[in-house]
């Protein structure tokens, strides 16, 4: 009797995906212990912890909002601009806006709205938009044309043809595309909140080094990575293996 | 079976077609005249560049062509492509029912066409697979029974076969001839295998390269069913493997 040997396209992904998980873990263990270290001789003694959850609870807040923002920003130009005979001039004007450096546009953020929330959160959708348009467009420009041709004949046109066809053509871009956002978007929150010195992160690690006390920065991070890691386990790796799982070719 | 003329599926006449690249415009098609009876199985053979893709598009109107006339007749046109293109965030059974999704038909009633479409390429089995999870026979399967059921009256094929292996293919050519009795829609297809371009169709059409042209078009008068062993076929065979020999 012959028995063939089972081979599933998501056996791959999956033994990859364990290996992942294990190595992150591992980390994050290793991260978790050095951390109960550094507490129990005493590091953390001077860090205002309420201070820092509370700065660490606002950066968080305005990146959460930039980045929804961003999302539905660059989902509606992507999807626009892609359904349209313009993707293939706009894409090289986008390509030398997004190549402007974002912190130079700080000044003009502030010109217009002040030391404010709204600046850092505008200043950060900024940031945040370009890798989620870039990676839509990309993804349209790249689809195959016999699968444009098949949405065509099946009757996928006008604004069906954006519902049905390059919405969910785009997802796993827009999943790239988010993860890669939020990571620049860390960063201009962050960066944003240092210049103007406003309520946040930002502010707490440039008081923090102005007075000497490195131990909150440490601290800071630390708190920071571990968001990073959770927003990662909670949100991202789900929807990571539920895109591999369906658009695996 | 060549219908009566009062009745055809498309006419092309002296139509001309450029491909644009880079702002230039190269000949893709030229002077292409033909005229497709309804109900007729009708094949296309030809080198690459000889602008079959190119012809098939032309008659669906996905692309503009420069010049001459087209008559479309057929109401509602259907297409199976060489590698399937069927989508891949969709089950088996939504992809299917695509394109009674596009008209609107409420879910209950799509599905349950899209079902008996699945059911008569052999596919119930796996409705709720992704497209991932399945063989390249099987996706050519359903991109079938996505054309299926648009009741095409115009169904166009694109090399369905070149992908699979020739046992699958032999297994899908099959079935094709089935579902041509059943439905008796006319059908438009590439193919680079000439034993079964002959066995199929009723006349075949060679296609020459640089710019795309019709070289020559043979009719193909052998009694269905078709005996692929046969002298008579096998004549066929010979007469067409050398026209294509002359032209390249």
């Amino acid at each position: 009797m012959t028995r063939s040997i089972e081979h599933r396209p998501t056996k791959m992904w999956h033994r990859t995906s364990l290996l992942h998980h294990r190595r992150i873990w591992l980390i994050m263990t290793s991260i978790a212990l050095f951390a109960l270290l550094l507490i129990l001789f005493g590091y953390f003694n001077n860090v205002a912890w309420g201070t820092l959850v509370t700065a660490v609870l606002h950066t968080t807040y305005r990146l959460i909002i930039a980045y929804l923002i961003a999302l539905v920003l660059g989902i509606l130009i992507g999807l626009l601009v892609g359904s349209s005979s313009l993707i293939d001039a706009l894409f090289p004007v986008f390509d030398i806006l997004q190549n402007i450096p974002s912190f130079a546009l700080i000044p003009f953020f502030i010109y217009f709205f002040g030391y404010t929330d709204q600046m850092i959160i505008l200043f950060a959708v900024s940031s945040i938009v370009w890798p989620i348009l870039f990676s839509i467009l990309s993804a349209i420009k790249s689809a195959h044309s016999d699968l444009n041709d098949a949405a065509a004949i099946f009757g996928a046109r006008g604004l069906k043809r954006i519902f049905f066809y390059l919405a969910p053509l785009s997802f796993p871009a827009i999943l790239t595309g988010s993860i890669v956002g939020i990571a620049i978007g860390w960063e201009a929150v962050i960066g944003a909140e240092i210049i103007v010195n406003a309520a946040g992160f930002g502010s707490f690690i440039r008081n923090a080094s102005t007075t000497g006390i490195d131990q909150a920065s440490v601290a800071g991070m630390l708190v920071i990575l571990l968001i990073v890691f959770v927003i990662n386990r909670l949100i991202w790796t789900p929807l990571l293996l539920e895109s591999s799982r369906r658009y695996a070719e | 079976m060549p219908q009566d003329n009062s009745s055809v599926s498309f006419v092309l006449s002296r139509v001309n077609a450029d491909f644009i690249s880079g702002g230039k415009a190269i000949p893709a098609l030229r002077d292409i005249s033909l005229s497709v009876p309804s109900g007729a199985f009708i094949s296309v053979v030809g080198p690459s560049g000889a602008g079959k893709s190119t012809l098939l598009r032309i008659i669906l109107d996905l692309m503009p062509h420069t010049s001459g006339t087209i008559v479309r007749s057929f109401t509602q046109p259907a297409m199976v492509f060489q590698n399937y293109a069927i989508f891949p965030w969709l089950t088996a059974l939504d992809n299917v029912a695509f394109g009674l999704h596009m008209q609107g038909i409420p879910r209950k009633e799509r599905e349950r066409i899209a079902r008996a479409k699945l059911q008569e390429v052999g596919l119930e089995h796996l409705e709720r697979h992704y497209p991932a999870a399945l063989s390249g026979g099987q996706r050519q399967r359903v991109g079938l029974a996505r054309a299926l059921t648009m009741s095409p009256d115009l169904l166009i094929l694109d090399e369905p076969f070149s992908n699979l292996d020739t046992i699958t293919a032999e297994a899908l050519k099959a079935d094709l001839l089935k579902i041509w009795r059943s439905y008796g829609m006319t059908i438009f297809m590439v193919n680079h295998l000439i034993p079964d371009a002959i066995e199929l169709s009723d006349s075949i059409l060679i296609m020459g390269a640089h710019p795309g042209h019709i070289t020559k078009t043979l009719q193909i008068d052998l009694p269905r069913p078709r005996n692929p062993h046969g002298d008579q076929f096998f004549k066929k065979v010979d007469e067409l493997t050398n026209i294509i020999r002359e032209i390249s």
